[in-house]
């Protein structure tokens, strides 16, 4: 397996935080980190309502060494906060989910969500303008027409690239619930938004219907026992979706089977293991994040305390768990208290689903390699990561004794979680998000 | 019994996480809540399932107290509480802490009462293992708490259900664990459910007030408790005198209405078990 080394002299801060990290605002969280489907661009979403978009350099034959670092390339405002009158709720800026739109011509689409409202952005380059107004001059002032003697064309020149981003499509008013996720689907040409309780199915030309494609709202509400909390169309089947249950089960729908999917084509659950049964079983079985393998044939899913990787065809217990801090199992109880139990991990593949990754606690992260069965926890921290260093393997000591560079459960920092990471389509390159704060970490150059 | 001061205090925590959700920026999330609901339900049930000790015959598995999977709930090592004498004094206990917004259903929890007290002896019954799923106690609960204007039919219900299910006495503990959870619920998942059963509840006293006499003994509890679920807490710590809570002093709220209800069931349970 390939080991994170090179590390690129990458922390992005937004720019109205202070230079320390300790004291950032709640606003600068980010809470959503995605690259495009060529690796070009990554964006990340934040509490605030902001999203920034980074660019990877053009490699330069001058420097061959600086091979492709991220630059911001663009930063706006997506979501505000907002107040629903009617039920007396405020409605949270934090971006939820950003997913980008294949490219089809010289500008770049992307989705955001927050908790209520998908919107479309459109950011594109504007690198000349139009110069010469008859009307007009050059500062905008208005010209008194009698002054004008001569008429003469407009043209466009050359000016300093600026990057805009617009909002293209609204989709709103039709979650009751609160959006946890969004997917586009293979067909380039609807998406669906997932809230607690039903999943729907937009156009993206069209903002003012959508269908329903999932429901399991029960008729009375005091009957609810499990919510959704992750979907996600299939890579390149576009009838085929998955979703997740708080329960800890997946559902595969087609949708070709009928309008509303509320019968599953697949159903994809593991015993729960009696042994292991606590106040908490309900809560860390969970799943927080579900994704299609690139290749389409493997599901993965993040609980609180596992990655497992599913086969499609075997519904009846996945093909691989992996145990991303079992050292926790014990602190459920602690985990609770602080609401730290119920922080919802992400899970990534790489590019050739030889590799997952998920996030933990005290800004460590950790790998699997699915072949060879070895897995590595990286730490995401300023201290410890110079420029072109190396990322030393990071161990939690279970009790005992301590070696020297280990660290013990109890010395844990559950206030610095890795939720949000993201890895290149095709190379190894990955994004960490650590609070506030993206890190970039990139194979060695060979 | 450690679990038990366990329970205790996983239940205060669950309560003031219940209570912060409803002030917190962005509205009740519904997840989260269910979530810990399900803790709440089941720390209560462990908490409640040895108030009773030795009421019933233990089951030969003693996991009825969750949610039906019929595992021994096992927070603390294992646990030598029986089950369905569990769900018995639960359900008794339960009438005492169901009585603020279910003062309409005072007539039912009496019902309940006495039928608790005929199914003792078909001990048989009422031994056996908790039911299937979700489903058992679900349908009651929806039932249950899903009526404010009918104690008979509530009642009614909960005795067709006790004599009617396989499941024996896990189902009538559902059908009255569902008032308070109820409450729970409708508070946590912010449907308009909510709503007219908040706005119900503090009418509902006077009409309480003709109810059993148990009920009368207790009516200072049950208007403290109407403010614990019918307004979001604030109404319980003004009556403690003390300030709106801040954020730091949720769990000391979920305290607070914890150690206030958890007291009083003694008398009142005392009450009913004679009655």
């Amino acid at each position: 397996m390939k080991c994170f080394s090179r590390y690129l002299p990458y922390i992005f801060r937004p720019p109205s935080t202070i230079l320390s990290s300790s004291c950032h605002t709640e606003a600068d969280i980010i809470s959503t980190v995605e690259f495009n489907a060529t690796g070009e661009l990554l964006a990340t979403g934040d509490k605030g309502g902001r999203v920034v978009v980074f660019q990877r350099e053009q490699e330069s034959k001058n420097q061959p060494q600086r091979r492709g670092e991220y630059n911001v390339y663009s930063t706006f405002q997506s979501h505000e906060p907002e107040f629903d009158y009617l039920k007396s709720l405020e409605i949270e800026e934090k971006i939820n989910k950003i997913r980008w739109l294949p490219q089809h011509n010289a500008a770049y689409f992307l989705l955001s969500t927050n908790d209520k409202t998908v919107k479309l952005w459109k950011i594109s380059e504007r690198d000349k303008r139009p110069e010469g107004y008859n009307l007009k001059d050059e500062d905008g002032r208005i010209r008194d027409p009698a002054t004008i003697t001569t008429l003469r064309v407009p043209v466009l020149r050359p000016m300093d690239l600026m990057v805009e981003a617009t909002a293209r499509r609204v989709y709103s008013n039709a979650h009751t619930y609160h959006i946890n996720s969004i997917s586009v689907n293979s067909d380039y040409e609807t998406f669906m938004s997932t809230d607690d309780l039903r999943i729907n199915l937009w156009n993206l030309e069209i903002t003012n219907k959508s269908f329903n494609i999932v429901d399991i709202k029960p008729a009375n509400m005091e009957e609810l026992t499990e919510v959704i909390t992750a979907a996600e169309f299939h890579p390149n089947q576009c009838n085929t979706f998955v979703y997740s249950s708080s329960k800890g089960s997946i559902r595969l729908c087609d949708m070709r089977a009928s309008a509303l999917c509320d019968n599953h084509s697949k159903f994809f659950e593991e015993p729960e293991d009696p042994s292991n049964r606590s106040f908490f079983s309900e809560i860390i079985s969970s799943i927080s994040d579900v994704k299609f393998s690139h290749n389409g044939r493997y599901l993965m899913t993040r609980d609180y305390l596992t990655v497992k990787v599913w086969d499609l065809n075997m519904e009846s217990k996945p093909l691989e768990t992996y145990q991303v801090h079992d050292y926790l199992r014990s602190k459920l109880c602690s985990l609770y208290e602080n609401d730290c139990i119920f922080d919802k991990f992400e899970c990534v593949w790489n590019g050739s689903d030889s590799v997952i990754m998920t996030g933990s606690y005290n800004n460590f992260f950790r790998m699997f390699d699915r072949n060879t069965k070895r897995d590595v926890t990286l730490e995401a921290s300023r201290e410890n990561s110079k420029p072109r260093a190396i990322l030393k393997p990071r161990k939690v000591c279970l009790g005992g004794k301590r070696r020297k560079d280990e660290i013990s459960v109890d010395s844990l920092d559950f206030s610095k979680k890795i939720l949000h990471t993201a890895w290149h389509p095709s190379e190894n390159i990955i994004a960490v998000a650590a609070t506030n704060n993206l890190y970039i970490f990139q194979d060695k150059v060979n | 019994m450690e679990y038990k001061v366990e329970a205790h205090r996983i239940m205060s925590i669950s309560l003031g996480k219940i209570y912060n959700s409803r002030v917190q920026r962005g509205g009740i999330k519904l997840h989260k809540n269910l979530l810990v609901s399900l803790v709440l339900r089941s720390a209560r049930q462990v908490y409640l399932s040895d108030y009773y000790g030795g009421v019933c015959v233990r089951s030969p598995h003693a996991g009825g107290v969750e949610w039906g999977e019929g595992d021994q709930m096992d927070s603390d090592g294992s646990r030598s509480t029986p089950d369905e004498h569990g769900g018995e004094s639960a359900l008794v206990s339960d009438d005492s802490v169901r009585i603020p917004e279910v003062s309409v259903n005072g007539p039912a929890a009496a019902v309940e009462g006495q039928d608790i007290e005929d199914l003792a002896p078909g001990s048989d019954y009422n031994c056996q293992q908790s039911p299937q799923e979700d489903v058992g106690s679900v349908k009651t609960e929806g039932s249950g708490s899903a009526e404010t204007g009918g104690p008979g039919s509530g009642s009614e219900h909960c005795v067709s259900r006790s004599e009617n299910s396989q499941q024996g006495s896990a189902e009538v503990t559902a059908t009255c664990c569902t008032r308070k959870r109820g409450a729970e619920r409708s508070a946590s998942a912010g449907s308009p459910v909510k709503r007219p059963k908040a706005t119900a509840v503090p009418a509902l006293p006077p009409v309480g007030g003709e109810g059993e006499g148990p009920e009368d003994m207790d009516t200072g509890n049950v208007s403290s408790l109407i403010t614990i679920f019918g307004s979001s807490f604030s109404g319980l710590l003004s009556k403690e005198g003390a300030q709106p809570a801040t954020d730091s002093e949720d769990s000391d709220s979920g305290k607070i209405c914890c150690e206030q209800m958890l007291p009083n069931l003694n008398p009142w349970s005392t009450a009913i078990v004679a009655f």
